[in-house]
């Protein structure tokens, strides 16, 4: 100790600091999980991944994996910290967007070679995960849905329609969008200022806004975008304004829920409940549709029309990706695999909590009740509507049109802006996005 | 006692055991500063430091393949984005009224408690309890309350008006959003303030009053510039606290969608930093996003200097500060 100056001491304490500084963000900038350490780690929602799923997987791959709940700014926050998920959930409207930004894996050799997911067994939904650089549905193939739903049929609450004493529309005969806002103003109810049935919900509490619209639009080959998604189109496509110009009305008519006449719930929810009449719901939700509310009086009804040529394909195509920065894509393949094709699909199909992933499974779906068998029978009608692809723009995140949407409506249903003024916004808005992803990525 | 006295001088000199201690209180002074060092460094400072970086770039927070160095790009855009300029004048106005309010209710509850009362320590629980309550659970407490269906509010209210049917969240966001702050934050406050009133000598005011001030002029002319430095430390922290406020307008805004990308608060409840989390985490605009919150800063610092310029005048330390 007699050498030791006070000087000394201090560098070795800063040293020490240092070190202890060091260590960690060392240690942070490692992936937790390390080529061949045999644990993959899952992003997804856990009540689509109980602990028996994550059992069977781990017994079938001989691998541990680890669950993250799923939640896009956990998402982005893991990726922007240099440690994403191997396996991560997704949606449609994300994957080109992923696929554009490098951040997923091309699963093409690995489905070439499998066992389990055959490319003649893939449903439709599934060519939402193909993208070539310029369209979604064509080229390789970058991920799988877990399952999904013709995304635009209807649910009805009966008791709504006796209280208007209007007749509940057919099962068969598929409404236009103009019968729909007809019915829907019909049945709509509020009493002493207060909600008894919304006329009609749809879009995810506008969440899906803009897939809505373009869904609608696809009937007259028509997008929200320009051929390159360079830019958004509204004002300048007669066809879009009319389009949006509906969903608008929709809301000013106040049959749907929007920013000046909220539900604390969500859709779902309020369809239990009994307080929505009209219901723009995938086949998924009749899992859940009949409540002590609704049971026996719920009746599940084929997509509606906007030009006559019907289309009813999800627009939600949930499914999984490989990341691109996963250290062992095999592990992370092999997750995936069986998750997708083994026993959890098979679950997942009985369960009847949406069309199953490969048609091979389809035949497993419930249909035991009354009801069932009336999901059934519309389904099997929409099945045949299916296969079309919504085509979303690769430069912008998926939120990116439905938030604009959203800020937008607020002013203008208060009759703080014109409609005029509530599309340029919105035009303004999505373009600068577009316009900043373009910048980003190229093209 | 005699030996000591002995060995000592032989073998440390005067001069080494001053070292000696000195080296001992460093090492000591280093050991007990150190969680909050490393705490901060890494928390705090790596992060402030990137995120400056961050927002010279472009960076979408997804893949640094496409990181690319922009200069002050980020700066010119926000000076000129109109959503930020409208959010940062709902900020500050939120700021102004629930401030002074939130402080005026603070001392109050804190001149309320400090009275030889019964019950007065179950008060100060019952009053500090919202601010130990996460947020979260404070928002939805308060979502809870004013729901236009089932709400207590709109349900007390009819007992009276039958009709009565107030959309609070709807027609009265800021409303709403100023009251939950002032309330989750009154405990707090209160307790602080509490601890600089029981730091007031009681001698003060019983020679004010032996002079004949009355009770008010006791609380004007002795307890209140004596306040002054808790008042300036309540003042300085709530000022940056609702400037930076983002979870409670995020979860307060209808429907449960809470703090995820897509979550648009209502317009009244559009604040600044709710306009960053939108740019960062809704656009992927990292970037952007450093450089509005680096704006942010400048403006909580330059209030806070400000503040500090103005101290001199109205603080009252009783000793330099």
């Amino acid at each position: 100790m007699p050498g030791t100056t006070r000087r000394e001491v201090l560098i070795g304490a800063g040293a020490l600091a240092a070190a202890a500084v060091a260590a960690p963000i060392l240690a942070a900038c490692q992936p937790a999980k390390t080529g061949g350490s045999g644990k993959v780690v899952v992003m997804t929602d856990p009540n689509e991944f109980n602990d028996d799923d994550r059992k069977t997987l781990e017994a079938a791959t001989k691998l541990k994996i680890e669950i993250v709940p799923s939640n896009l700014t956990t998402l982005y926050a893991m990726w922007a910290a240099g440690n994403p998920p191997d396996v991560f959930r997704v949606q449609a409207a994300g994957v080109p967007q992923y696929i554009s930004r490098k951040m997923v894996k091309n699963l093409q050799p690995y489905f070439a070679n499998s066992k389990l997911l055959k490319p003649d067994d893939l449903a439709p939904a599934n060519n939402f995960y193909k993208w070539d650089g310029k369209q979604v549905g064509k080229g390789d193939l970058y991920g799988m849905v877990k399952d999904w739903s013709p995304d635009f049929t209807l649910f009805a609450y009966t008791t709504a329609f006796d209280d208007a004493g209007v007749k509940v529309p057919s099962d068969t005969t598929p409404l236009t969008y103009d019968e729909l806002r007809d019915l829907a103003k019909k049945v709509n109810k509020k009493a002493a200022g207060k909600r008894v049935y919304w006329g009609f919900v749809h879009s995810n509490n506008d969440a899906w806004i803009d897939r809505t619209a373009m869904n609608m639009l696809a009937e007259k080959q028509q997008s929200l975008y320009t051929d390159d998604f360079s830019k958004i189109a509204i004002s300048s496509n007669p066809e879009a304004t009319k389009v949006i110009r509906y969903l608008y009305d929709l809301a000013a008519d106040g049959v749907n829920q929007t920013p000046i006449d909220p539900s604390p719930n969500w859709m779902g929810a309020d369809f239990n409940e009994g307080q929505i009449a009209i219901l723009q719901y995938g086949y998924w939700y009749s899992a859940m549709a009949e409540s002590d509310k609704t049971k026996g009086k719920t009746v599940f009804l084929p997509a509606p029309t906007w030009a006559g040529v019907r289309r009813d394909p999800t627009m939600t195509a949930t499914g999984w990706v490989v990341s691109s920065q996963t250290k062992d894509a095999d592990a992370a393949w092999a997750v995936f695999e069986q998750y997708m094709g083994g026993k959890p699909a098979q679950d997942r199909a009985k369960s009847g909590w949406g069309v199953p992933g490969l048609k091979s499974l389809y035949s497993q779906m419930p249909q035991e009740s009354a009801f069932q068998k009336q999901v059934q029978k519309v389904l099997q009608g929409e099945l045949s509507k299916s296969d079309f692809i919504l085509q979303f723009n690769p430069y912008i995140g998926e939120e990116t049109f439905a938030t604009s949407w959203k800020k937008n409506l607020e002013p203008a249903l208060k009759g703080q802006i014109t409609f005029e003024k509530f599309v340029q916004n919105i035009e303004a808005e999505v373009n600068t996005a577009i316009a900043d992803g373009k910048r980003i990525i190229g093209g | 006692m005699a030996g000591a006295t002995q060995v000592l001088p032989r073998t440390i000199p005067r001069r080494e055991a001053w070292r000696r201690r000195g080296v001992r209180r460093a090492v000591t002074f280093y050991l007990l500063i150190s969680p909050w060092l490393l705490g901060f460094v890494l928390l705090s400072a790596i992060p402030l430091v990137g995120a400056f970086v961050m927002s010279f770039t472009n960076y979408d927070g997804l893949n640094l393949d496409y990181l690319r160095f922009v200069g002050p790009d980020n700066y010119a855009r926000a000076l000129g984005d109109a959503d930020a300029q409208y959010a940062l004048g709902r900020t500050l106005l939120l700021m102004l009224v629930v401030v002074p309010v939130g402080l005026v209710l603070q001392l109050a509850l804190a001149l309320m408690v400090n009275q030889p009362i019964r019950f007065s320590n179950a008060f100060r629980t019952i009053f500090y309890l919202p601010y130990v309550i996460p947020v979260v659970a404070g928002v939805w407490i308060w979502k809870i309350f004013v729901d236009p269906s089932g709400g207590l509010v709109n349900a007390a209210l009819g007992v009276v008006l039958p009709d009565f049917n107030v959309r609070w969240l709807v027609e009265y966001p800021t409303f709403v959003l100023a009251l939950l702050t002032i309330w989750g934050a009154a405990g707090g406050g209160m307790v602080v303030f509490l601890a600089g009133l029981q730091g007031i000598p009681a001698e003060y005011r019983e020679a004010a009053m032996i002079d004949g001030a009355s009770r008010t002029q006791v609380t004007r002319f002795i307890t209140l510039p004596l306040l002054t430095p808790v008042i300036f430390f309540n003042l300085v922290t709530g000022i940056i606290v609702a400037l930076q406020i983002l979870v409670q307008p995020m979860l307060l805004s209808p429907g449960i969608l809470g703090l995820n990308p897509g979550t648009v608060p209502p317009r009244d409840n559009y604040f600044y930093v709710v306009h960053a989390y939108i740019e960062i985490f809704t656009k992927q605009l990292f970037g952007y996003g450093s450089a509005l919150l680096w704006l942010l800063f400048a403006v909580v610092l330059g209030l806070t200097v400000l503040l500090f310029k103005t101290s001199r005048r109205w603080v009252f330390y009783g000793v330099e500060p």
